[in-house]
């Protein structure tokens, strides 16, 4: 792949690949056609731009927020809403930097249904793609097409941003305490600000119950927000699972267990404790998730096809290298086990799962480029495509 | 089985597909005329997967055209009545 910047500190070689839905030119492939088998991609622009590697990706509806180690960000993909930030609302095949944001050292991107967001290290929040929902938190119902500052967070320290379909999250940093807000659709409590439903709001609005919590990261998606406290405790608000009522504030869920890890989908949730075990929350909707007799209401269940050793206690010891990962469409599921071998399950239609075909499967398969197994550090999904990274010293 | 129940005023109007429109987990949008909707039809399908929606609207608010459409057929179906010759 590419040979990475001639910088000082040692360069990792880095790969990238993606499957999956990539009619928007989302995949990175430059071709605009699905792809059912992992595809390691070339982008000279990566390595032009001698940004270094990939600090993480967001994969939205049909597009693609790449962070690099140098804080520049690249976009590519789905781009007529304006969310690839680059000045116009075209689709974007291949990695272009966000100009705009050239002056600024990024250090987290987000990509929701048709909207992005990027932080600064200085706690600046930038928004740009799809407003109509009051979701890009400018005050507005507009679309903006260049990634614009949201002013409402200028005496603040915004540290994460979380996108869902029609929402955004947005978490701070401060010595009182992390404090999360909400804006854009509240239709189904995801904003979690009042226990009055809020149809939505173009300007941030402070999400209860967070005044004495901690809170590490945050997530969104669908209509969907969770969040994860310093002490391991998930919280969870908008949307039910499997039928379940709507949240309209946070709600601590399971609060008898700790949590290392969430990742919500469009109609389940993937946990990880500390012990290393996966439960999930809802995706019984189709019945490919998974055996479903053993989904039952909101039962949190164990995994089918994780309780086999690899997924024990053994893994929480390199928890960080399972990255939990549920696809957007939230009827697939990535996991990456701890010897860096990724699984796939669920919905195969477009090839997401990165087996070769199109069938669903309903239990964990090991996903093989050809005749080697890659070591796969991170994963990122999008609505029904996949980006898997794989880190090399 | 449909994939999930959307109430018509969280769908979007795409001018350019003449469709109301929701995401489709698949990327794509799940689409439903006007048309459509007036024929008591309320399934949303996406063009590009096999999944679709359940839309939940009032059918009486998009009755009004087709009762225009009756009238107009009416009169059209007059003026070509068949006459027959001896």
């Amino acid at each position: 792949m590419e040979e990475g910047s001639r910088r000082e500190e040692p360069q990792k070689e880095e790969e990238i690949w993606s499957w999956g839905a990539g009619t928007d030119g989302q995949l990175g492939t430059g071709k605009l056609k699905d792809e059912l088998l992992p595809q390691l991609l070339h982008l000279p622009s990566l390595a032009a731009s001698a940004a270094g590697s990939i600090s993480m990706l967001a994969c939205g509806g049909a597009h693609v927020v790449a962070l690099t180690s140098g804080g520049r960000v690249l976009t590519w993909g789905r781009g007529t809403s304006g969310q690839l930030g680059h000045g116009e609302m075209v689709n974007c095949l291949y990695p272009k930097a966000v100009n705009s944001l050239e002056d600024h050292v990024i250090t987290h991107v987000s990509a929701g249904w048709s909207h992005s967001g990027f932080v600064s290290d200085g706690g600046c929040l930038f928004t740009c793609g799809d407003g109509s929902f009051g979701q890009l938190g400018h005050g507005d119902y507009s679309a903006y097409s260049t990634p614009a500052k949201v002013s409402y967070f200028v005496n603040n320290h915004v540290e994460q941003m979380a996108c869902g379909m029609r929402h955004s999250l947005v978490l701070l940093k401060g010595s009182l305490g992390s404090q999360v807000y909400g804006f854009g659709s509240g239709k189904r409590g995801q904003l979690g600000i009042s226990v009055e439903k809020i149809k939505s709001a173009n300007l941030p609005r402070v999400t209860a119950g967070f005044e004495d919590i901690q809170i590490t990261t945050i997530t969104a998606n669908g209509d969907h927000s969770a969040s994860l406290s310093v002490d391991g405790k998930l919280y969870t608000w908008g949307r039910g699972f499997s039928g379940s009522p709507d949240i309209n504030v946070p709600s601590c869920t399971l609060p008898s267990l700790s949590f290392s890890q969430v990742a919500l989908g469009w109609n389940h949730a993937l946990l990880l404790t500390d012990d290393g075990e996966v439960f999930m929350l809802g995706g019984n909707r189709h019945g490919v998730l998974s055996n479903t007799e053993k989904l039952m209401n909101t039962a949190p269940n164990h995994l089918p096809g994780t309780e086999s050793s690899s997924f024990t206690s053994e893994l929480f010891i390199l928890s960080t290298s399972l990255f939990l990962c549920p696809l957007t469409s939230f009827i697939f599921l990535v996991l990456i086990t701890v010897d860096g071998e990724v699984m796939t399950w669920g919905w195969g239609e477009h090839g997401q799962l990165g087996l070769g075909s199109t069938s669903d499967e309903t239990d964990p398969c090991l996903v093989r480029n050809e005749k080697e197994v890659v070591a796969i550090s991170r994963v990122y999904c999008g609505s029904g495509f996949t980006y898997a990274v794989k880190a090399v010293d | 089985m449909s994939y999930d129940d959307v109430e018509i005023e969280d769908m979007e109007w795409n001018e350019e597909l003449q469709s109301f429109t929701y995401p489709c987990p698949c990327g794509d949008l799940f689409q439903i005329t006007k048309e459509d909707l007036r024929l008591g039809e309320e399934i949303a399908r996406c063009p590009s997967c096999s999944l679709y929606i359940t839309v939940i609207y009032n059918p009486e608010d998009f009755n009004e055209d087709k009762s225009k459409g009756k009238k107009k057929g009416n009169a059209i179906q007059q003026a070509q009545q068949p006459v027959s010759v001896a």
